[in-house]
């Protein structure tokens, strides 16, 4: 389904990874919000999200964030600064401290320290900010990946399976802010129970097509 | 500049030095310092001749382990800009310009190297200063050499970059290595960084506009490779002035490594080193240690020759050029290093030389060849019991009216009666 003003918006957009279609050529646009997509490991979740950020080519198709074209190699930079994308592999900062993980991201993105503090005081993470990265239980390790991601205030965040691996209440004081990072949310998970009551629209991805999930006591409808 | 303009700038160079730490440490980069030093050391070392701390040496060896590093570090810089990196998700999506990673990259790599490289010529400069120092320094040789190791980083990343495929390290690795390694000595392209550097003559010495003209060969080259990228990476085709002035710089380099006909080192003028008892021994001074050791070894051959045509009291030291010769009282010897065993080669050279080489086939020459040289005499009958009976005054003498005949090979049994 392809809103007015949506945030993105695919036209014909395919994915191809390792000789199979990760999302078949389809139309779809995802209009503000925080968006869920969910699917069975090995799906292509990690490719989809790679290729809404920019990160990866579509084999065919366009895809058009905030209204201007990423295959377009003039567009692509300012576009790129107003994404905030973290990735599923949680060992993105290695032995490096929370600080400095976040200083490295603010940097790219032109902050000035300032922003790096407040990004952390935002996700509480102060205490821990002289800590590696590598010896924090995983809910501070997310909140930490989140912090890089969106130091740089972004409009649109992709985050990729950031509940994977938290208990039950790490992942439930975890959602609220998930859901705050930016304008536009895309977060992506394994099971779609773990979507459903806090995402504004709910996806599903397998076997290259991607549906949209409705709330209870309505038909599924597929977005091709 | 204000305080403020300083202070913000500094604070700019403190921002960018931790995201390059961060980067160092995110690809365990720093390990490569000591291995490249380790590597620059070994090599660099092998090549200096034993016993002589000589600035041309050091340079010369020191720039010829760019052979070995040059490869190294472009195999590394490939690697290292093939595999990706955790980061590089927040260096996709940033705000800065797409050429900033990269050229983050290029700085820590070339840092590496060039750190790496240092090491080792520290190492040897050291060695260098401890030791008898002699000619200076030429830092533009060691600059030369750091040079060329950037180069080779800048062309090893960016064919990493450009080509994904596993071999591409392997590939970058091996051209590295042929081009430091098959090139020609004494021509043009081995005078081109990193310059096949043969051990440095002491009676020649490196030409400074050479090495000037490697350094700004490999900066000219480097410099056009990294504003090619980042005009190819932003479009900032402005840029392409830049690179247009480098290959200009290159290229007038090139002219003048021409010019110098394939030859990076020169004569030198010597003042020998001497002393003058009991016979004067003069020698490169380089070399000057070894003068005790060389006069107490040539001196019982000086006594045995003296009063014969081939007498001498004056050894001077020659260039590898000129040939040995004992005339005019003076014996004329070459002397490459100190390494063990060079005070006796200098005595068989000069007892070598008052001989033609045909003289090798006359046992009886060989007779007089191990007097003279302290040695086992080889048994010949009746001579050589002759010879071994007389007293050391009787040999002189004997020596002294028979020179003609051993000089001219035709020594036989009845000259020994």
């Amino acid at each position: 389904m392809i809103v007015e003003h949506s945030a993105i918006v695919a036209k014909g957009l395919g994915i191809r990874r390792g000789g199979r279609w990760i999302l078949r050529p389809a139309f779809f646009g995802f209009a503000g919000g925080v968006i869920g997509i969910a699917g069975p490991p090995g799906a292509g979740k990690s490719t989809l999200l790679a290729t809404l950020a920019t990160l990866r080519r579509p084999r065919t198709g366009t895809l058009e964030i905030f209204g201007c074209e990423a295959g377009r190699s003039a567009e692509l930079r300012p576009l790129r600064a107003r994404i905030g994308y973290l990735p599923a592999d949680a060992r993105w900062g290695g032995g490096s401290t929370v600080h400095d993980f976040v200083s490295y991201a603010a940097y790219y993105q032109r902050r000035p320290s300032s922003s790096v503090r407040s990004v952390l005081a935002g996700l509480e993470l102060g205490d821990v900010a002289e800590q590696p990265l590598d010896r924090l239980p995983p809910d501070l390790r997310v909140r930490a990946g989140l912090a890089a991601a969106c130091v740089h205030e972004p409009d649109l965040a992709l985050l990729d399976e950031p509940l994977a691996g938290l208990s039950y209440g790490a992942a439930a004081d975890l959602t609220p802010l998930l859901a705050t990072v930016a304008p536009t949310v895309v977060v992506t998970a394994a099971d779609p129970a773990d979507l459903l009551g806090w995402c504004d629209q709910v996806f599903l991805l397998n076997r290259g097509h991607l549906t949209e999930r409705l709330p209870e006591g309505t038909r599924m409808l597929a977005c091709v | 500049m204000s305080d403020t303009a300083r202070v913000l700038r500094l604070a700019r160079i403190g921002r960018v030095a931790r995201v390059i730490r961060l980067d160092a440490r995110q690809g365990s980069l720093l390990a490569a310092i000591p291995v490249i030093a380790g590597i620059g050391t070994i090599t660099a070392w092998h090549a200096l001749t034993p016993g002589v701390a000589d600035w041309d040496a050091t340079v010369a060896a020191t720039g010829g382990s760019v052979r070995w590093l040059g490869p190294v570090a472009a195999a590394l810089a490939a690697w290292t800009a093939q595999r990706g990196r955790r980061l590089d998700y927040l260096r996709a999506l940033a705000a800065r310009s797409p050429a900033a990673g990269p050229l983050h990259d290029l700085l820590l790599l070339g840092s590496v190297s060039v750190l790496g490289y240092g090491l080792a010529a520290l190492t040897l400069s050291g060695r260098t200063v401890l030791g008898d120092e002699i000619g200076t320094p030429h830092p533009v040789g060691l600059l030369a050499g750091a040079a060329a190791i950037v180069l080779h980083v800048v062309a090893g990343y960016l064919v990493g970059r450009l080509s994904t495929h596993p071999a591409t390290v392997v590939l970058v690795a091996t051209v590295a290595v042929a081009w430091a390694w098959l090139r020609p000595a004494d021509s043009l392209p081995g005078l081109l960084p990193p310059a096949v550097m043969e051990p440095v003559n002491l009676f020649e010495g490196l030409r400074p506009g050479v090495l000037t003209a490697q350094l700004f060969w490999a900066l000219g080259l480097t410099t056009a490779l990294v504003l090619g990228f980042v005009v190819r990476t932003t479009g900032q085709t402005r840029l392409l002035i830049g690179v247009a002035a480098a290959v200009a710089v290159t290229v007038v380099c090139t002219v003048r490594l021409v010019s110098y006909g394939g030859r990076v080192t020169g004569p030198a003028p010597v003042d020998l080193a001497c002393r003058t008892w009991p016979i004067t021994v003069c020698v490169h001074p380089a070399l000057r240690t070894g003068l005790p050791s060389l006069t107490a070894t040539i001196a019982p051959l000086a006594s045995r020759l003296a009063e014969t045509p081939a007498a001498f009291t004056r050894l001077k030291q020659l260039p590898p050029w000129e040939p040995a010769s004992v005339s005019g009282g003076t014996a004329r010897f070459h002397l490459p290093d100190l390494s063990p065993g060079y005070a006796q080669r200098t005595v068989r050279e000069i007892t070598s030389s008052l001989t033609p080489r045909r003289c090798a086939g006359n046992p009886y020459n060989a007779l007089v060849d191990a007097w003279l040289l302290d040695e086992q005499a080889p048994v010949l009958g009746s001579a050589s019991l002759a010879f071994g009976r007389w007293s050391e005054a009787e040999r002189r003498s004997w020596l002294v009216l028979r020179f003609a005949a051993y000089q001219s090979c035709t020594l036989s049994p009845p000259l020994f009666d």
